[in-house]
Parts: C-alpha cells; sequence; structure tokens
C-alpha cells in the first residue's frame, strides 16, 4: 500500500444523475507508466478532472501518495505533485517558450515571491535544459503563439516538466500529430516514466501500443478490465465495446488464432491470396455455416493484422484442449503452403513453448496431415 | 566536444541580452524624466492659469487609467466600478479639506441638516499624514474586499463587470442618500477651503497641485512598469489568457488578481483625489455608471495592456472633448461618439498598440509604396529560415 502513488476507492461522480463515473476502483505503483484507454464518453476525461480537483467526487475518494484529495484546490493539487497536461495544447500564446517555461518551474508559487524575487539562476538552467529536450531552443524567445501545433503540445509537456511534479497525467499527447511526431513523443514520455508516474489517455492504438506497459480500460464510468496491451486487446468485452458488438470467439479462441497468424507470418513473406485462404481455413474451424464464416474471416483481419511474438501468447493458453488447438492450427497453416525453414524454426519454437508431451505432438501433426489428404 | 560546442554561445548572449535590457530601461527612465521635467517646468510658463488648471486635472485622470489598464489591459478583467475608488480617494482628501476650521467648529452644511457634532468618522481627517494614506489605502481596502469576494467565488468575465457595476451604484445612491454625514449630492466643496493656509483655488495652490499630479503620474506609471514586467506581469497576462491552467500549474490565482485589484483601486483613489482638488468639488457623480465606462473608454482608444496607450488615450479623449465642447457647444457628443466607433471598428487594439503594428504598413499603402510580401508569420519569425535566407543570401552576393 505504501509503495502506491495513487489509489482511488469506489469514486462515483454524478451530473444531475448522470454518472460519469460509476463505483470506480485504481491503483497505481509509484514510478507506473499506466495508459487508460477507453470509448468516447467512458468517463476518461472527468477521472482526471477527480484527480486534479476540477471536478468533486459524489462519493468515494481519490487518494495521491495517501492524502484525500477532495476538497482540495486544483492549485493546491497541483503543489502536491500532480501535474496535468490538457487535450488541447494550452500554453500562454503572448508568451516565449522559455518565458512559459520560466512561470511553471517557478517552485514558490505565492504573489510577493513572484513579485520581488527574481529568477534563481537554478531555474533558468533548468528552463534552458528543457528547451533543449524539447527542442525549442532556436524558438526560445518568439511568441509561443507562432509555433505549430506540435510544437505546442511539446511545450505543454515541456511545462508539466518544468512543475516537476512526481505523477503526470497526460490527455490525449499525440492528437493532431504526425507520425514522426507522435514517434518522438512515445519516446519522451518513455523518458518522463523513468523518474516520474504517468498516467496517459489515448485513443491512437498505435502509440498505446508504443509506450504501454499496463493498460487499463473505462467503459461506462467504470474499469472494464486491466492488464498488458495484450491481454487487453484479446478481451472479448473491451473488443465488444470498441466495435460495437460482440466477437464470436472467446479470448481463448482469438489467442489460438493469434498463435495461428503468428505461424503464417513467420516468414515474413505472406502474399494476400496466401493470406486470403488461410483466413478461410482457421474461420472454418470455429463457425459452422458459410454465412458465419464471412463474418468472422472479416474480423480476423481486423484483429490479427499485428504480429505479436510467440512469448507474450502462449503463456495465456491455459487449458490442455487449447494447447492443443492452438498446435494443430498452426501446423495446418504451415503445411498448407509447405514448410520452409523459417517457418520450421517458429513451427519448432511454438512447440517448445507450448510444452505439450512429444507423441502427442506427433500424433496431432499426423492427424493433420491425414485431414488435408 | 558536443557540449563545449554548444555552451559558449549560451553563455554569450544571456548577459548580451542583460545589458541590452538595462540600457532600455535606462532610456525609458532618461524619457519619462525629461517628458516630466517639460511638463513641470515648460508647461507652467507655457499655458495659462486656466489651461494649466485644465491640464493638471486630465494629468489625474491618467492616473485612474493606469489603474484600469491594469487590471483590464494586462489582466484581463473589465472593471466598470473604478469609479467608487476615484470618489473614495477624491472625499478623503475633502473632507481634511473641509476640516481646516476653528477649534469647535463643524463644517457648514451641517447645519443645513441640523447635525451639531462631528459624525466619529470625520474625526481622523483632522491629520494630513492619515489623508494622506488614507487616499490610496481606503481605496485600496474596499478593492480588497470586493476583489476577495468575487475572485474567491471565481466570477470572472462579463459577470465580474456587471458586479463591479453593480457595486458601484450602491455606492453612488448611498452617497447621495447621506446628507447627514457627507452632504449628500451636493458633495463636498474644495475651492473655498485651505491647504497649509492656502486658500485652495489659489493660483499657487493650482500649481502645487500641478505639480504633484504630475509626480504621482510618474510614481504611478514606474509602479505599473514594474509591476507589468518581469515575472510577476507575465503571470498576468497569463491569467488573463488562460486562468484554468494557470491554476494548474499551482498558483492560485485569487492572491495576484485581489492584489493587482488593489493597487488598481489605490491609483484610482490617488487619482480621484488630485482631480477633486484641482477641479473644487467632489460629488456623488463622480460614481455615476457613465464616467467609469469613460475611463474604460480611455484606455481602449489608447491601447489596452501598453501603458502609454493608457496616458495618450486620455489625454487625447479629454482634451479632445474640452476643444470641440469649446468649438461645438451643441455637437460635441456627436465627435466623442464618433471617435468610440472608429477606435472600437478601425483601431481595436487602440492607438498605440495601431502604431506598434499596423501603422507602417498601412502608411506606405497610402503613399503608395508596395507592401512587403506577406507570408505565415511562422515563416517570417522561424529562426531556421532566417539562417537558411542568410546562408543564401550570402552565397548569392559571392556568385554576383
Amino acid at each position: 500500500m505504501a509503495a502506491n502513488i495513487l489509489d482511488i476507492d469506489n469514486l462515483t461522480v454524478s451530473f444531475d444523475g448522470f454518472k460519469a463515473l460509476n463505483d470506480l476502483n485504481f491503483h497505481m505503483n509509484e514510478g507506473e507508466l499506466r495508459v487508460i484507454i477507453g470509448p468516447n464518453g467512458a468517463g476518461k476525461t472527468t477521472f482526471l478532472d477527480v484527480i486534479t480537483g476540477k471536478v468533486q467526487p459524489t462519493e468515494g475518494h481519490a487518494r495521491f501518495k495517501g492524502k484525500n484529495l477532495s476538497r482540495r484546490s486544483e492549485d493546491a493539487i497541483a503543489r502536491l505533485g500532480i501535474g496535468r497536461k490538457f487535450q488541447t495544447p494550452r500554453v500562454y500564446l503572448n508568451l516565449t517558450p522559455r518565458e512559459n517555461l520560466e512561470l511553471t518551474c517557478n517552485r514558490t508559487k505565492t504573489v510577493w515571491s513572484t513579485l520581488f524575487k527574481p529568477t534563481p539562476s537554478a531555474e533558468r538552467r533548468t528552463v534552458s535544459g528543457l528547451l533543449e529536450t524539447i527542442g525549442l531552443v532556436t524558438k526560445a524567445d518568439i511568441p509561443s503563439a507562432l509555433l505549430s501545433h506540435g510544437e505546442k503540445q511539446w511545450l505543454e509537456i515541456g511545462m508539466l516538466v518544468a512543475q516537476s511534479p512526481d505523477l503526470l497525467l497526460v490527455d490525449e499527447p499525440v492528437a493532431g500529430m504526425t507520425d514522426e511526431e507522435t514517434e518522438r513523443t512515445g519516446e519522451l514520455l518513455i523518458a518522463l516514466a523513468e523518474s516520474h508516474s504517468v498516467i496517459v489517455i489515448e485513443h491512437d492504438m498505435e502509440f498505446v501500443r508504443q509506450i504501454a506497459r499496463q493498460v487499463t480500460v473505462l467503459h461506462q464510468g467504470s474499469v472494464l478490465c486491466e492488464g498488458t496491451m495484450d491481454q487487453v486487446q484479446n478481451d472479448p468485452r473491451v473488443i465488444e465495446v470498441y466495435l460495437g458488438q460482440a466477437p464470436t470467439l472467446t479470448a481463448e479462441q482469438m489467442t489460438i488464432l493469434r498463435v495461428a497468424a503468428a505461424m503464417a507470418w513467420a516468414d515474413k513473406n505472406f502474399a494476400p491470396v496466401q493470406q486470403d485462404v488461410i483466413l478461410s481455413r482457421l474461420s472454418r474451424h470455429f463457425a459452422p455455416d458459410p454465412e458465419f464464416q464471412d463474418e468472422l474471416k472479416q474480423e480476423l483481419r481486423d484483429y490479427l493484422a499485428k504480429d505479436i511474438p510467440l512469448e507474450d501468447l502462449v503463456p495465456q493458453l491455459k487449458a490442455k484442449e487449447d494447447k492443443e488447438m492452438a498446435l494443430t492450427l498452426g501446423y495446418e497453416v504451415i503445411v498448407s503452403n509447405g514448410i520452409n525453414e523459417k517457418e520450421a524454426v517458429v513451427y519448432q519454437h511454438l512447440v517448445d513453448l507450448l510444452g505439450l508431451p512429444p507423441e502427442r505432438v506427433t500424433q496431432l501433426e499426423t492427424d493433420v496431415r491425414a485431414s488435408m489428404n | 566536444m558536443t557540449v563545449d560546442t554548444s555552451l559558449p554561445p549560451t553563455n554569450g548572449t544571456a548577459p548580451v541580452k542583460k545589458t541590452g535590457k538595462k540600457r532600455k530601461l535606462a532610456t525609458e527612465a532618461v524619457i519619462i524624466g525629461a517628458i516630466a521635467l517639460i511638463f513641470i517646468v515648460g508647461a507652467p510658463l507655457v499655458l495659462s492659469d486656466f489651461r494649466l488648471n485644465l491640464l493638471g486635472r486630465f494629468l489625474s485622470l491618467v492616473i485612474v487609467a493606469l489603474g484600469i489598464d491594469l487590471i483590464w489591459g494586462f489582466t484581463g478583467l473589465l472593471s466598470l466600478g473604478h469609479g467608487i475608488f476615484f470618489a473614495l480617494g477624491g472625499y478623503a482628501l475633502a473632507m481634511h479639506l473641509n476640516l481646516q476650521l476653528p477649534e469647535g467648529q463643524i463644517p457648514e452644511f451641517f447645519g443645513l441638516y441640523g447635525v451639531a457634532e462631528l459624525p466619529w468618522f470625520w474625526t481622523p481627517f483632522y491629520s494630513f499624514p492619515f489623508t494622506v494614506v488614507a487616499i490610496f489605502v481606503i481605496p485600496g481596502i474596499v478593492a480588497g474586499l470586493l476583489g476577495y469576494l468575487v475572485f474567491r467565488n471565481r466570477i470572472r468575465g462579463v459577470y465580474f463587470s456587471i458586479l463591479t457595476q453593480a457595486a458601484l451604484v450602491v455606492f453612488f445612491n448611498f452617497f447621495n442618500g447621506q446628507q447627514k454625514l457627507i452632504n449628500g449630492t451636493n458633495g463636498l466643496k474644495t475651492d473655498t477651503e485651505e491647504i497649509f493656509g492656502v486658500l485652495a483655488s489659489s493660483d499657487e495652490a493650482r500649481l502645487g497641485f500641478y505639480i504633484v499630479t504630475v509626480l504621482m503620474l510618474v510614481g504611478g506609471y514606474v509602479v505599473c512598469r514594474w509591476l507589468t514586467s518581469g515575472r510577476f506581469g507575465r503571470l498576468l497576462m497569463a491569467i488573463r489568457d488562460d486562468e484554468t491552467r494557470v491554476r494548474f500549474t499551482g498558483y492560485d490565482p485569487t492572491g495576484f488578481k485581489v492584489f493587482v485589484f488593489v493597487v488598481s483601486g489605490a491609483l484610482a483613489g490617488v487619482s480621484g483625489a488630485l482631480y477633486t482638488v484641482q477641479s473644487g468639488i467632489i460629488t456623488p457623480n463622480a460614481m455615476e455608471v457613465a464616467f467609469s465606462i469613460e475611463m474604460v473608454i480611455w484606455v481602449a482608444v489608447g491601447g489596452r495592456a501598453t501603458i502609454v496607450g493608457a496616458v495618450i488615450g486620455t489625454l487625447i479623449v479629454r482634451w479632445g472633448r474640452t476643444i470641440l465642447s469649446e468649438q461645438f457647444p451643441e455637437i460635441w457628443l456627436f465627435f466623442l461618439g464618433a471617435l468610440y466607433l472608429i477606435v472600437v471598428t478601425v483601431l481595436p487594439n487602440g492607438i498605440v498598440g495601431w502604431l506598434r503594428h499596423q501603422a507602417a504598413g498601412q502608411l506606405r499603402s497610402v503613399f503608395g509604396r508596395s507592401q512587403p510580401v506577406a507570408t505565415y508569420p511562422s515563416l517570417e519569425f522561424d529562426p531556421d529560415v532566417k539562417q537558411e535566407k542568410e546562408a543564401l543570401q550570402s552565397s548569392s552576393t559571392k556568385e554576383g
């Protein structure tokens, strides 16, 4: 408990009866980088609002390092060590990036010290260092209004760091950024996570995959599930809330399919025609009638587009039947167009990971070959 | 190696900038000193006593415009109630002057309402030092109380403006109704009273008031410059531009806003006191809604968030008003209205804002010169692009 930087228990926020957050529980360790995803209206932003004091909880409470955050003002919470980056870049447009950073860097934020104390040289140095980190050295002394969108986002992240909080809350940092900017932002956040605890709210799945270690999914104001990116992506409930329809497969079946897909992708050389053949072969295993098979094929195409390491997938399979099914399918996939060397290697790796008895493996392989003939 | 090469320029530019800033400040100080000297020594020689008194009144009004600029131009809080502070300052000094009586007497007007004993709150105003302090402290305290209640409850924008105007109306009605305390509608006259044994309406006293006004104006200008430059000034602009963001960076804007409102109110008090002695009377009319709005217009005409703008705007509007009302007594109000319309539609940044940003380009086009090619401002200002341009130029000159 002592290591938790953020504890949220039974948190409910209702606006005139509408529950934006509903009995939400959330815990986060010090030094963690946590990504929160969820469809629109899931309560992600309200969640940040409660932590930063903008919205008061109706029930329950949020604790930061054991201190209750209810009934504290936004600025008091900020001084406790929680920094927040807003969705749209909010920098002071009439001030230069340097002045922006200097204002947030200021340690004693009272009227008198702001008025009478000159900026300490240590803070000046911090600001210069930060300008270098966010790549705005050459533009440090022009009005921030002239910066591009991406540069403003970076400046705001810089301001967040200048505040030197213990917990960073980052709301959709890559919205409207180019791919290159997105990747650099991801690197910056990962670098920040080494010395801070970070919560990122994001929509961009590509980006989430780049930075995420632990993912929390919010839905209708409560936590739907928590886990690694792969666990979360395979969770049928998550797929349901994101695509608006329940997948026809269970989580285990999805994992099995992913294993098979990983086999198919093993030689990195995979013609679309073959892909189609394999997808239909795979779907036949799970769906009885042709119409349903088509639907499933589409689903598979949607979900299997990613190449995921087998090491992540295989441990998710617990039951013996599932493991055997994965092996069968995987073997079928590579046999279908003749085994080449790379595929053989990956297949051997899969067999090792599954850890089934050798005689059972041989028997299954024989079965597959028999069924194909 | 990379560290070594990157260090010298950053070390080199910082001190250069600092001396540049200091030199700029010194130049500004010299200019202000010179202007103040011209006003103190030159104006009394050139202008008639009547005109000098008029100029003194305008200059005292500039002080309240400075306060409005501070609270509106820099902090973004449009106060329509500065008449309160202006009048409080004026009444404080007027009360002191009205008490320059032989022992045992009370001001004459009390007799009209059958008041035999001086109301308790008049007594401290016998003391001149108390009065001098009261001129800015009483408006400051009222501004502080009002500001604290309003800003703590996060009342902003148009609601703040409405609230200040409502407060103004309350004060106006209160002062209007209290004949037995402060002579109600009739106000307090100062020109028949004595200050330091000199009649307040005499030429000597008026010259003295004029000089004090110029000095106070310089003082007010310096205070405003000091407040709006540096970190505090930048924070005020940050509050104006995005108060929520300021809150989330750990500053409590309430304290800052109350402080600025207090300073602004105190300036209005000084302005009111100086205006009162130079015009000879203070009545509750100083708290009329129109007058407080006019103060805002001076700043708008001159240019918001430019301290010089507040000075220039006040002088132009007031001077124009005097000249026009002498020349065209019937229709001068139309000119005034036209001026406001022009400023709002053509010069949204005021005169100083126009001079700083658009004047050069517009004058060029008037004289038939071509405009400089317009590009994205980011291109114009982008240091990387600048460097590239310079490199291109130097290479082309080499070829030529």
